[in-house]
């Protein structure tokens, strides 16, 4: 081999190779779900996971461990079904009743307007990448900013996005509240990771970041706690006293999202005092839940 | 379909595997068993060349006829045996080294052999696939002792501890 083919020659660690075979598993899952659901005359839309990791430059670069399908409200009891049944058993589907908070634009809209893409053994409804988007961006920002790997996801869904991408599609379905988390949330990408946002008619508009959504983020990534819903901490008190705060004192990204509020408005006060009282009573009754089946 | 030596043929698994192929090796993943394993050409042609019509020594002559040089039937042996102890073969072998210490078998066949030894590594998870997150770091101080560490980009973590590049206002050492 001469040198110059040794010098080209790919590096390729075993942590590569991991999530390499991890895409092409959840490829093969998703396959296999989309192929279940059809059976029974179910047709999904895969959000996150796989739809966003065909943006990323390089394959097994963003690793997700399950697999989210939103399907329609009138075929959710009979996917979940399937869903739970043991021939979906190792698929890892969490299962969305359409896009609840996650988007406001209808359901059939959503579905007349998404994409079937071929994979190696079939085909997998994903939605077009202007709601795709828009769906990644609110995802973000329920997580309350936390999750600093997921604002690639954005990154690379604009920064490789095809060319006729319709930005209008993208912002304009959606009310001025909505409008503006979605260029925050771009902006957000272009504050920490660099995003060139040059040519794109939200340049000035996603610069233009309130402080407090900045210094959140700041907050929420050098945090070593990040939130966790409680439910799935019964079995470690010390975390379990950790989330605790976060709840009385909310995420402000968090609680705005969940009030529908503004990122403009004076104060984040009210929607934090309005989210705490809002999640009070389903967070007891998850928890208690979680108390009562937990296994011995 | 047995040889005639009455031992059975090796046949390669086909289900519940995702096969990725690279340049130089074959990645495997196990759905069944959620393991990994990466194979060197060498023990991807045989384990390819298992489709139970093949006997050891049908597999060793096409080894040699591929050009890939002379091998014994030790060699072949030694894939079969590793393809078998990872799950990979359809049917059972009775393994051929029984006894031997992997680094006998590999000091024998190593030094009869030119060709790259095969060989089937088990690819382990990375941590950070535990936490969802394709970045180990929580903290800026994690990320400042630990560049790269995960993240999931070719970029570096940056001055406020993130996995990102320092924006224009971190490199005139205005963080924030």
């Amino acid at each position: 081999m001469g040198e110059t083919q040794t010098a080209a020659k790919t590096v390729i660690t075993d942590d590569t190779r991991w999530y390499l075979l991890q895409e092409k598993a959840m490829e093969v899952r998703a396959l296999r779900a989309f192929s279940l659901l059809r059976e029974a005359g179910i047709e999904p839309i895969l959000i996150k996971g796989l739809a966003a990791a065909r943006f990323y430059p390089e394959p097994g670069s963003r690793a997700s461990i399950d697999m989210d399908l939103a399907v329609s409200a009138d075929d959710y009891e009979k996917a979940l079904e399937i869903a739970r049944s043991a021939a979906a058993n190792g698929l890892a589907i969490d299962l969305h009743r359409e896009l609840r908070h996650l988007d406001t634009v209808e359901w059939s809209d959503l579905f007349a307007n998404s994409q079937l893409l071929e994979l190696e053994g079939g085909t997998i409804r994903f939605l077009r990448l202007e709601d795709h988007l828009r769906v990644l961006c609110v995802h973000w920002l329920t997580d309350g900013g936390s999750f600093k790997e997921r604002l690639w996801d954005i990154y690379y869904a604009i920064q490789n996005r095809p060319p006729d991408f319709d930005w209008a599609r993208f912002l304009d379905p959606v009310s001025d509240t909505r409008r503006r988390w979605m260029i925050c949330t771009v902006g957000l990408a272009y504050h920490f990771l660099d995003l060139n946002l040059d040519d794109t008619p939200i340049k000035d508009e996603a610069k233009d970041l309130p402080a407090w959504v900045i210094k959140t983020v700041e907050k929420e990534w050098a945090s070593e706690t990040r939130f966790r819903p409680l439910e799935t901490v019964t079995h470690d008190p010390i975390m379990l006293l950790k989330q605790i705060p976060r709840r009385l004192r909310p995420n402000p990204i968090w609680a705005t999202v969940q009030m529908e509020g503004s990122f403009d408005a004076k104060t984040r006060v009210f929607y934090q005092i309005g989210s705490f009282f809002q999640r009070i009573l389903p967070s007891y009754k998850r928890l208690s839940q979680a108390i009562t089946v937990r296994p011995k | 379909m047995n040889n005639p030596n009455g031992l059975k043929n090796p046949i390669a698994r086909q289900s519940g595997l995702v096969v990725q192929e690279m340049p130089d090796e074959v990645l495997v993943y196990d759905m069944d068993t959620n393991k990994a394993h990466c194979l060197n050409q060498s023990a991807a042609f045989i384990w390819k060349s298992c489709d139970g019509s093949k006997s050891v020594m049908d597999i060793v002559q096409q080894f040699e006829s591929n050009g890939r040089g002379k091998v014994t039937e030790d060699f072949v042996w030694l894939a079969i045996d590793q393809l078998n102890e990872n799950g990979l073969l359809e049917n059972k072998i009775a393994p051929r080294f029984l006894g031997q210490t992997r680094r006998q078998v590999l000091k024998t066949i190593g030094l009869a052999s030119m060709v790259a030894l095969p060989v089937i590594a088990s690819l382990v998870a990375p941590k950070s696939a535990f936490g969802v997150s394709s970045c180990v770091c929580n903290n800026p101080a994690q990320c400042a002792t630990a560049p790269n560490a995960g993240c999931p980009s070719t970029t570096n973590c940056n001055q406020l501890g993130l996995c990102a590049p320092n924006t224009p206002s971190q490199n005139k050492g205005k963080v924030g």
